[in-house]
């Protein structure tokens, strides 16, 4: 049995880090993988595709309405492929502190034996900005030592990974966090594989994946599936299949060198972006 | 980097509990969590009406952290208006509520139509100690519960000066202010200790003017009462100790509310007299008796400090070496108070170091040269460090933890007399 690899998927808010965290996850599965995906965000939707809908009781959920003293298959259930199931959850919007809520829940997971022998993976799906400490609960402590990045040609996804370095380099000198690579979800804008590479090659890492845009992502959502469970035999099931290739084999782990703000305007000036922006004609 | 702070001499914003507490019938509610209010409670002298550290309590935990602890907050109010039966209720933050983000301006605003009132004090640890705990307590009572008020009460002064049980002496010195200030015709209003409280409270907004007498504790709090009431404030920085500098706040309070000099200097003269009487009693002790020190430190917080070093060096001629200011005076205040220093009696100035750290204050007194043994006023922590270099010690700040107070004071001319007594008592000790 190979060593248990955990996984933090990180970037911007609404880029599609569930959405492709769960497609990966299936191709993972396709290849006779173990798999746990823990959601840490308190929107708590970060394994319904898998799930098949949003039937999860969070593990904060739980813990309110239950107390501590719980069974693990209270929280934990089991989706697409035999994959584990957990959302975190969190309080109601404007109350209470969801970094810390994370912390209580993975500390949870693991006194609840979550993390057993047989996994292979364990994907981490962390809520968009890392805003405090709880956000980076995945990455401390010796828990994911292996990061990917979703982002797109998109100039705030780009500020996002960036800053996300940041933490990520931060870790990196207590603990054994690592950049794997970025992950790109494509949205169709010019130049975007350039721009995606030169970005990654600036931050030390490089462009792991490149997912092309094909709306039968959107219509295996609508129907609460993956696209490998929705439409095996589509391009696009094969790219994540791909996409799980690729992190299988990916052996490239490193520190992130984050680039100044400067930097950064110059890259996206290079490939167009900020001229493009007001070229813009509807 | 950090580092380690050695002898604290105060505790965080949350110990304003005690200011609450020196306020009769008045209940500190702490939203904090379960071990606040006993490391910070002090039961010299502060049990009573209610205990000095079972107050109600949200006993906050991890599942209040993720979730908000507004719920609890809400019951732990609702039921302690229930089973305490008080004049005012003032809730008190502790650092969990405030990071989390707890609305508790809110869920106290919900109490607004209580028969008593409630308010509401942030005193997160991380905002600063129990002096600044102590200011956001009593501007809490003037920003949420009193209204301006038309009626203006003649000669009618608040009175303002530090912080209750912080300063064992608060309630001989508060009363003893009152005394001088009723003496030269004037009517005092406080708010703590005594039969005081919620009366006293209501007639805030009635003064003629606010008197601070504090080197800064408490000056947000008459410049918020001058905003808000239109009242203006006189700020001395000195807590008078003897006749010289009690003299002197006579003289200034009374030229400040149009006193008229005749009624002023009669009061100084007849308090005087009594002093330098008692004074020329024991003078064969203080000329012949070599048992005094030539040098003194004072280590204390700011009040103490100045006040002390006033008073040895213009009423008993003594001379001093470097002062300690312990109470992390704000930096914008530090400078202010250090000139005043500098205005004692015979040209003579002394050297102060606004300084936290015991053991830092310890070394520098045992390098100083103090031409023979030291007189130490200080903390409970200071007696060792002068047992050390044979001098005089004598506890006057906080920790006090040699004596028993119950209303004895320093301030005023009484005061001065007190504090003499004291330092002689130990001098002569020494020898018998």
């Amino acid at each position: 049995m190979s060593e248990l690899r955990q996984i933090a998927i990180y970037g911007k808010g609404g880029i599609g880090k569930s959405t492709t965290t769960q497609n990966l996850t299936a191709g993972l599965v396709e290849h006779g993988k173990k798999v746990m995906v823990v959601g840490c965000d308190p929107k708590a939707d970060s394994t319904r595709l898998l799930l098949g809908g949003l039937a999860q009781k969070t593990v904060l959920d739980t813990i309110r309405e239950e107390g501590e003293d719980i069974e693990l298959d209270r929280i934990l259930k089991e989706g697409y492929g035999g994959t584990k199931c957990v959302e975190s959850g969190g309080p109601e919007p404007g109350v209470g502190c969801a970094g810390r809520g994370i912390i209580t829940s993975i500390n949870m997971l693991e006194n609840l034996g979550a993390y057993t022998d047989d996994l292979d993976y364990v994907f981490y799906d962390v809520l968009g900005d890392v805003v405090c400490g709880g956000f980076a609960m995945p990455i401390r402590e010796g828990k994911a030592k292996e990061i990917y990045i979703v982002a797109s040609g998109e100039m705030m996804a780009l500020y996002a990974a960036n800053n996300i370095s940041k933490g990520i380099r931060r870790y990196a000198k207590t603990g054994g966090v690592r950049l794997g690579g970025i992950i790109c979800n494509s949205r169709n804008v010019d130049r975007e594989l350039d721009l995606l590479r030169a970005f990654s090659k600036e931050l030390g890492t490089k462009l792991l994946y490149f997912v092309p845009r094909d709306n039968v992502v959107q219509h295996a959502e609508i129907n609460k599936k993956t696209v490998i469970e929705y439409r095996p035999d589509s391009n696009q099931a094969q790219e994540y299949r791909n996409l799980a290739q690729a992190v299988i084999e990916n052996k490239d782990f490193v520190i992130p060198t984050p680039m100044t703000q400067e930097r950064l305007e110059e890259i996206l000036m290079e490939y167009g972006m900020m001229e493009l922006a007001d070229d813009y004609k509807i | 980097m950090a580092k380690i702070l050695d002898k604290q001499r105060y505790k965080c914003a949350l110990g304003a509990m005690q200011t609450v507490q020196a306020i009769e019938r008045a209940l500190p509610i702490l939203h904090s969590g379960p071990g606040c209010a006993q490391k910070l409670s002090d039961t010299n002298g502060s049990s009573g009406y209610f205990s000095p550290n079972i107050f109600p309590c949200t006993s906050i935990n991890e599942k209040d952290v993720v979730f908000g602890g507004v719920k609890k907050l809400d019951s732990t109010i609702e039921n302690a208006l229930k089973v305490v039966d008080a004049d005012l209720y003032v809730v008190l933050t502790g650092c969990i509520p405030e990071i989390v983000g707890d609305d508790t301006g809110e869920v106290v605003s919900r109490y607004a139509d209580n028969d008593k009132p409630v308010v509401y004090a942030p005193t997160a640890g991380f905002k600063g100690n129990n002096y600044k705990g102590h200011e956001q307590v009593v501007n809490a009572i003037i920003d949420q519960y009193l209204e301006p008020s038309d009626k203006k009460q003649k000669g009618l002064v608040n009175i303002w000066a530090d912080v209750p049980y912080q300063d064992l002496f608060w309630l001989g010195n508060i009363r003893e202010l009152e005394n001088l200030v009723r003496e030269i015709g004037l009517t005092p209003n406080t708010i703590f200790g005594y039969k005081r409280g919620i009366d006293n409270i209501n007639k805030i907004p009635e003064a003629e003017f606010n008197l601070l007498v504090s080197p800064w504790v408490g000056l947000s709090t008459v410049k918020k009462l001058e905003k808000k009431f239109g009242t203006p404030y006189l700020h001395l920085k000195t807590l008078p100790v003897g006749a010289t500098e009690t003299s002197k706040f006579l003289r200034e309070v009374g030229k400040f509310a149009g006193v008229d000099e005749f009624t002023v200097e009669r009061v100084i003269k007849e308090h005087e007299d009594y002093y330098y009487y008692l004074i020329e009693r024991y003078a064969d002790l203080f000329l012949e008796n070599r048992v005094i020190n030539k040098q003194f430190t004072v280590v204390a917080d700011a009040q103490y400090t100045l006040g002390i070093t006033k008073f040895l060096v213009n009423d008993l001629g003594l001379v001093p070496a470097k002062q300690f200011i312990v109470d992390d005076t704000p930096a914008n205040q530090r400078e202010a108070i250090a000139e005043e220093f500098k205005k004692l009696n015979y040209g003579i100035e002394a050297e102060v170091s606004f300084e936290t750290d015991g053991f830092k204050i310890h070394d520098e007194i045992r390098n100083h040269d103090y031409h023979g043994y030291p007189l130490v006023l200080g903390g409970y922590y200071e007696k060792d460090v002068t047992e050390e270099l044979k001098g005089n010690f004598l506890n006057i700040s906080w920790p006090v933890q040699d004596k028993v107070v119950f209303d004895r004071a320093y301030a005023g001319y009484t005061g001065g007399i007190r504090l003499i007594e004291d330092i002689y008592t130990v001098a002569v000790q020494r020898f018998n």
